[in-house]
C-alpha cells in the first residue's frame, strides 16, 4: 500500500468511527516506515477535522464524534510512543477541566480532542475540578496552558478563584489562561483576568496555534 | 381573570386579559418557607417540597405549579451515587454501568422509596392544596436522560454506535421506571406531567438517533401516551439550545412545551420564530428568560427583558392569527441558589400583567 493510501485509511477509520482499524492502520503505517507524525497530522487528525467540520455543520451528532474521537485515541496510543524525541520536545502541554460544581463535561471534552488532534499534549482533569487541584497540578505538570470549562453560571466564579490561585502561587505569568462554555464570554475572561475565551474547539485550537506560532 | 381561568383559556387560544407567567421557581421557593429550609431538605422532605410550591404560587401570583425536583432522582434511586450538598443542587458524581453487561443488571427501584417515593409524595401535597387554583403538574425524566445519568452521557453515547442493544436494554428498563411512575402520579390529582426530554437537541442527537433511543414508540410515545390515558395533560420541558421541535411539538402534541433560547447560539429558535413557524398553533409554548438573569440582572434589567419578550410575542401571536398560547416563563428552572433575587422572580410575573395584554 502506498503511503496516501495509508493515511487515508487511517483518515477513514477516523471519519468511520473504527477504533479496530485505527489500530490497525497505525501498525501498518510503522512497519511500512512512515512517520509517525505524518500519520498523526495527514491521517488520525485529517479525519478528525473532517468530523468537527461536520458536526459544526449538523451533520453528524454527538454518538460520530465521540467514536471519532475515541478511534483518533486508539491510533495516538500506538503512533505517539513512535515519535523520535526531538520532534515531541516542543509540543505544548494543556491541562484542561471543568470546573467545582459542574459536571457538563461533553463540550471539554471535544475541546479536548480538537486541542490533542491539533499537536497539544492535553492533560485531563475531568469534570467537577476542585480550584485546588487546577492550581496545584499546573505547576506540578509544568502547563503552558490552563483550559477551563463550565456550563452553569453559579460555577463561573470558580474559573476567577483558579486563576487568583495561579497568581498567588507565581504561575500565573508563565500560563496561558484559556476559558469557554456558554455562560462565559470575551468580557468576562477579561474580567477575571484570562487571556481568552472561544466559543467552540475549533476557534480555540486556532487561537492557541496562533499563540505559540 | 383567575389563574385557573387564563391558564385554560391560553391552553386553548381563547383571548385572556394577560399572558400567563411562570417562572419555573421550584427549589428557590424554599426561600419563602419558615425556618431556614436548606436544599438538601427541600428536595427530601415530600412535606417541604410542597410547602414551597404552595408559598411560591402564594407569594408571586404564578399561573402554574410544576413539581419538578432535579435530574438525579431517578438515577440516585436506581443506585448513582449523588452528591447533596446542603445548598446546591444534587448532581450524579459516579455512575453505575462500567460495561456493556451492567445494562442488562439495572432493575425497576421500589418507587415509594428513596427521592422517586418524596417527589410522588410532595406532588400529591401541592397538588391537592392548589387544587382549583391554578394548573399542577408533576415532573419526570424521560428514558433517556434517566439512562445517561445513570451510566454517563458518553458512554451512552458511544455505545449507541457499538452496542446498540445494550443501549436498549436499559432503555427498556428506564421506561418501566417510567411507566410505574406515571400510574404513580396518575393518582396524585396534577392535572399534567411534564416529561423532560433534553437530549432532542440538534447540538447532540440527530432526528435518526432521537428517534432511535427516545422517540420511538417503544420510549417516549408509548410513555406520553400513557400519561394521557392516566389522566394527565402532557407536557414537555426541553432546555435545549437547538430543540427538536417538529418531533416534540408537532409529533408528541403536548398541551405544554417549554422552551430555552440561546440568543449567541446561532440556529437556537426565538419566541417569535417558534410562534411564525406554527409550533403555537396547538401548543400552549413556555419560554423564554435565560435563567442566568434571574441571580445576574436587576430587577429593572429583567424588567426590561420581560417587557420585550411580551411585545416580541404579541406580535407574533398577533401575526399568526392567534389569541394567546405563549406563557411568560424562565427558560429553564430559576436558580435554586441562595443568590437567586425574589424581586427578579416577582418582577417577571408583574410586568407580564403589565405589557402581556394582547390585543391584536
Ligand atoms: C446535556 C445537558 C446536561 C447533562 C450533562 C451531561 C454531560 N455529561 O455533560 C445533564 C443531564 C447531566 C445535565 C445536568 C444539569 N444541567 Co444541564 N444541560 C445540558 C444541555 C441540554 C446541553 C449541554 C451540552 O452538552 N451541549 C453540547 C456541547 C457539545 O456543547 P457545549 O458544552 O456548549 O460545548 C461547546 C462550547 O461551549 C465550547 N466549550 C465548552 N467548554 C469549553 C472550554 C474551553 C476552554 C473552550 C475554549 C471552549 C469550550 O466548545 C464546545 C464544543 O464546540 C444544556 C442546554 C443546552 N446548551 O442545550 C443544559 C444546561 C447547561 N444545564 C443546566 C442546568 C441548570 C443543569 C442542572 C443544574 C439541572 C438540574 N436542575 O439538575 C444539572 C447540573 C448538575 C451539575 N451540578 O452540573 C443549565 C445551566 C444554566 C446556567 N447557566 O447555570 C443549561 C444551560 C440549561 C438551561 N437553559 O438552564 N445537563
Amino acid at each position: 500500500m502506498t503511503k496516501d493510501a495509508l493515511l487515508a485509511r487511517l483518515a477513514d477509520a477516523v471519519i468511520s468511527g473504527k477504533p479496530d482499524l485505527a489500530k490497525e492502520g497505525a501498525h501498518e503505517v510503522l512497519k511500512n516506515g512512515v512517520s509517525p507524525m505524518a500519520a498523526i497530522n495527514e491521517g488520525l487528525v485529517k479525519g478528525m477535522s473532517v468530523v468537527g467540520d461536520r458536526y459544526a455543520a449538523h451533520e453528524v451528532y454527538l454518538p460520530q464524534v465521540l467514536m471519532s474521537a475515541h478511534t483518533m485515541y486508539a491510533g495516538l496510543d500506538i503512533l505517539l510512543p513512535a515519535i523520535p524525541k526531538e520532534e515531541v520536545a516542543d509540543k505544548k502541554k494543556v491541562i484542561i477541566g471543568v470546573v467545582e460544581g459542574d459536571v457538563h463535561d461533553i463540550g471539554k471534552n471535544i475541546v479536548k480532542t480538537m486541542m490533542t488532534a491539533g499537536g497539544f499534549e492535553v492533560l485531563d482533569m475531568g469534570r467537577d475540578v476542585p480550584i485546588s487541584t487546577f492550581i496545584e497540578s499546573s505547576e506540578k505538570e509544568k502547563v503552558d496552558v490552563v483550559a477551563m470549562s463550565t456550563l452553569m453560571t453559579p460555577t463561573m466564579d470558580g474559573m476567577k478563584e483558579v486563576i487568583d490561585g495561579l497568581k498567588e502561587s507565581g504561575y500565573r505569568s508563565k500560563v496561558q489562561v484559556i476559558i469557554g462554555g456558554p455562560p462565559t464570554s470575551p468580557t468576562f475572561a477579561k474580567e477575571i483576568g484570562a487571556d481568552h475565551r472561544d466559543a467552540n474547539a475549533q476557534d480555540s485550537v486556532a487561537n492557541l496555534k496562533g499563540v505559540f506560532k | 381573570m383567575n389563574h385557573m381561568e387564563r391558564a385554560m383559556a391560553a391552553l386553548t387560544n381563547e383571548p385572556v386579559d394577560h399572558l400567563p407567567a411562570y417562572p419555573i421557581a421550584c427549589g428557590v421557593n424554599r426561600n419563602l418557607l419558615p425556618g431556614n429550609v436548606t436544599y438538601h431538605e427541600w428536595c427530601t422532605n415530600p412535606k417541604l417540597f410542597a410547602d414551597a410550591f404552595v408559598a411560591g404560587h402564594k407569594y408571586y401570583d404564578f399561573d402554574f405549579a410544576i413539581g419538578l425536583m432535579d435530574l438525579s432522582v431517578m438515577a440516585g434511586d436506581l443506585g448513582a451515587h449523588v452528591r447533596m450538598d446542603e445548598e446546591n443542587t444534587p448532581f450524579v458524581d459516579k455512575h453505575i454501568i462500567h460495561s456493556v453487561e451492567d445494562y442488562e443488571k439495572l432493575e425497576v427501584p421500589d418507587i415509594k422509596k428513596g427521592r422517586s417515593g418524596v417527589i410522588l409524595e410532595g406532588t400529591k401535597i401541592f397538588a391537592e392544596k392548589l387544587k382549583g387554583e391554578v394548573i399542577t403538574a408533576g415532573f419526570l425524566e424521560g428514558p433517556l436522560l434517566a439512562l445517561t445519568q445513570t451510566a454517563g452521557a458518553e458512554r451512552v453515547f458511544m455505545d449507541m454506535f457499538t452496542n446498540p442493544s445494550a443501549v436498549h436494554a436499559g432503555l427498556k428498563t428506564m421506561t418501566d421506571y417510567d411507566a410505574q411512575m406515571v400510574e404513580a402520579f396518575g393518582k396524585t390529582g396534577a392535572n399534567g406531567l411534564c416529561w423532560d426530554y433534553l437530549w432532542a437537541n440538534y447540538s447532540c442527537l440527530g432526528d435518526k438517533e432521537y428517534h432511535e433511543f427516545e422517540g420511538s414508540d417503544k420510549y417516549a410515545a408509548k410513555l406520553n401516551r400513557m400519561t394521557v390515558e392516566n389522566g394527565m395533560a402532557l407536557c414537555i420541558h426541553n432546555c435545549a439550545d437547538m430543540p427538536h421541535l417538529d418531533t416534540q411539538v408537532k409529533e408528541f402534541k403536548p398541551v405544554i412545551y417549554s422552551m430555552a433560547y440561546y440568543p449567541l447560539i446561532p440556529g437556537s429558535p426565538s419566541a417569535s420564530e417558534v410562534i411564525e413557524k406554527g409550533y403555537a398553533d396547538n401548543c400552549l409554548i413556555g419560554g423564554n428568560i435565560d435563567p442566568q438573569f434571574f441571580i445576574r440582572a436587576t430587577p429593572e434589567k429583567i424588567s426590561k427583558v420581560t417587557q420585550d419578550l411580551c411585545q416580541e410575542v404579541k406580535t407574533a401571536l398577533c401575526k399568526r392569527g392567534l389569541n394567546s398560547r405563549y406563557c411568560v416563563a424562565s427558560g429553564c428552572e430559576v436558580p435554586p441558589d441562595i443568590g437567586t433575587k425574589k424581586e427578579n422572580i416577582k418582577a417577571v410575573v408583574d410586568t407580564t400583567k403589565k405589557y402581556g395584554v394582547v390585543k391584536c
